[in-house]
């Protein structure tokens, strides 16, 4: 009796254990495989050199994807002035979602609302899955998620899934942009712009040491101040 | 930065509730099946003590869920967290586990009232019996799974803030161990508390059990509140911003050196080994040091969800 007893406890210990770490090491297992079965993968690359803050992308992604008053998609953070007048600069580097190739919103999703689009890469939300409980809002590095108020589900940039790519246009925010700042496109594609400006420049991705491998590129501008 | 508001905050106060509750739950059946095991054996149905650890438990779990259900903003679709499941959610599988584990809950506490439940329903649903009979026969495996599912519950209180990469000082690998550790304490309180409100004995043979293993559990909570803090700060970079923002000065490092460390840790331990030692245990006493434990514990909810979420890495 005491054996049997003291074996069950030890069989059922480790079937919870294999049950919980299961899930886990599989999705790590998946996400190469899922690279190779499709050859399109969206990205975004912001030149900061080239933008001039004139918010263009920001009011057409709010018209296109009926963005809600109070809440933004995206936004064009401004630091600066940096150096002297007359020739003073400002910076602005582009807050949106990063379409992570391993996405913390996705993995801590309860319903899977959050979800990444196999075809080609972009992390976007289910409305209807979406129970409002705020957790991918809490876990997204860059803070770039909102709950609508109109839907009352999480909400964010989904590169015009549901409404320019559909129709076979650029993004809003791209065929906005008046200084050509903006650059979206396929990774898988070498001939196209994107990749072309990519291996060219030197770009940078932000907060890479999470492991959130995030889709959103960037060529800097230069730094108009030290910060250690 | 205001204590209780400020940008990065996402979650608020009702969480900390919520995970609170949780942990209560998982502790209060975790010493309610300590109690017939190691005490009571087949009387701990008359114990006072016992009845008021399946009491809170059975309640509070279920105020959690109602406070996570209602601090959605999607109150009415709360079903689909039931009906989809994500296996890489933390909150999805803490679900399946507070599901899985309310069922073994009610059949563990269904076996141990089985007498009176027997005599009360035996004129008039005599298929209850049946029932009760079938599930005693598996008493053992019931127990063995209950102990399992509200050790997990409770880790789970822990994890659910630490899976996720945004906030160093909650993705920690103690959090769970030490939600853990003070859902234990939490639970234990919240019996004896609830205990003597039911009457039972504050010198009863439960009262100095529980206050045996708490002693232990509350030196292991201060050494995992430690490890915590000392990770962190050894970790370097925004983990040690982190860590001593939330311990420094401010409303949030007074709640954690008077509150928590103060009230609900260091009282709670003087008066256990005092209570120990002079065998002088009163109404008073028990409730007063289970009153501080619980307000400690909610207090350290509250601490580390807040502190938490102030610094991004
Ligand atoms: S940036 Fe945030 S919202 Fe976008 S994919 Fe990454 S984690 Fe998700
Ligand atoms: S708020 Fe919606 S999308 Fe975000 S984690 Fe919860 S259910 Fe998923
Ligand atoms: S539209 Fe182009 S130039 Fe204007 S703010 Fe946006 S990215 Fe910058």
């Amino acid at each position: 009796m005491e054996n049997s007893r003291r074996h069950f406890l030890k069989s059922t210990c480790a079937l919870v254990a294999g049950v919980s770490v299961y899930p886990l090491s599989r999705d790590q297992a998946n996400a190469d495989t899922g690279i190779r079965i499709n050859n399109l993968k969206y990205a975004m690359l912001h030149d900061e050199t080239k933008c001039i803050g004139c918010n263009a992308c920001v009011e057409a992604c709010r018209e296109v994807n009926h963005v809600p008053e109070g809440v933004t998609r995206l936004s064009i953070e401004q630091s600066g002035p940096y150096g002297k007048y007359p020739n003073q600069y400002y910076h602005f580097s582009r807050h949106s979602c990063q379409h992570c190739e391993d996405a913390p919103c996705v993995n801590v999703c309860p319903t899977g609302a959050a979800f990444i689009d196999k075809e080609n890469g972009i992390v976007s939300v289910n409305a209807d899955k979406c129970v409002g409980c705020q957790y991918c809002i809490l876990a997204c590095p860059y803070d770039v998620r909102f709950i609508n108020p109109v839907t009352k589900a999480a909400d964010k940039c989904d590169f015009c899934r549901e409404t320019n790519l559909k129709q076979d246009k650029q993004p809003a925010c791209v065929e906005a942009c008046p200084t050509k700042a903006l650059v979206f496109g396929n990774l898988k594609d070498p001939e196209s712009e994107l990749v072309m400006l990519l291996k060219a420049n030197p770009t940078q991705r932000t907060k890479l040491d999470l492991g959130t491998r995030p889709k959103l590129f960037r060529i800097t501008a230069k730094q108009g101040e030290i910060i250690l | 930065m205001n204590a209780l508001h400020f940008d990065s905050l996402v979650w608020h106060w009702p969480i900390a509730i919520y995970l609170f509750l949780a942990g209560v739950s998982a502790g209060a059946m975790f010493f309610a099946v300590l109690l017939k095991h190691v005490c009571l054996k087949e009387q701990a149905y008359r114990s006072g003590f016992v009845q008021a650890a399946c009491i809170v438990a059975a309640v509070s779990v279920l105020a959690g869920l109602g406070i996570l259900v209602l601090d959605l903003t999607k109150p009415w679709d709360f079903w689909k967290i039931l009906v989809f499941y994500n296996p890489t959610s933390v909150m999805s599988m803490g679900v399946l586990i507070l599901l899985i584990y309310q069922v073994f809950m009610y059949a563990w506490i269904a076996v141990v009232f089985r007498k009176p439940i027997e005599e009360w329903c035996q004129p008039r649903f005599p298929i209850v019996c049946k029932i009760t009979t079938m599930l005693a026969k598996y008493e053992a495996g019931i127990t063995g799974l209950l102990i399992i599912f509200s050790v997990s519950l409770g880790a789970y209180t822990g994890f659910l803030l630490s899976a996720q990469p945004r906030f160093p000082m909650l993705n920690n690998p103690v959090l769970p161990l030490l939600f853990l550790a003070s859902g234990l304490s939490s639970g234990a309180a919240a019996s004896l508390l609830g205990g003597v409100l039911l009457k039972g004995s504050p010198n009863g043979q439960e009262v100095r059990f529980i206050h045996r293993v708490e002693i232990p559990l509350i030196l292991g909570e201060i050494f995992l509140i430690f490890t915590f803090f000392m990770g962190l700060v050894l970790s370097g970079g925004q983990s040690k911003v982190a860590a001593l923002n939330a311990i420094g000065e401010g409303f949030w490092g007074l709640i954690f050196w008077f509150g928590i460390m103060g009230l609900g840790l260091s009282a709670p331990l003087a008066m256990n080994l005092f209570m120990n030692a002079t065998s002088k245990r009163k109404f008073s006493y028990v409730a007063g040091t289970a009153c501080l434990s619980l307000l400690g514990v909610i207090m350290l909810r509250n601490f580390v969800l807040y502190t938490g979420q102030m610094v991004v890495s």
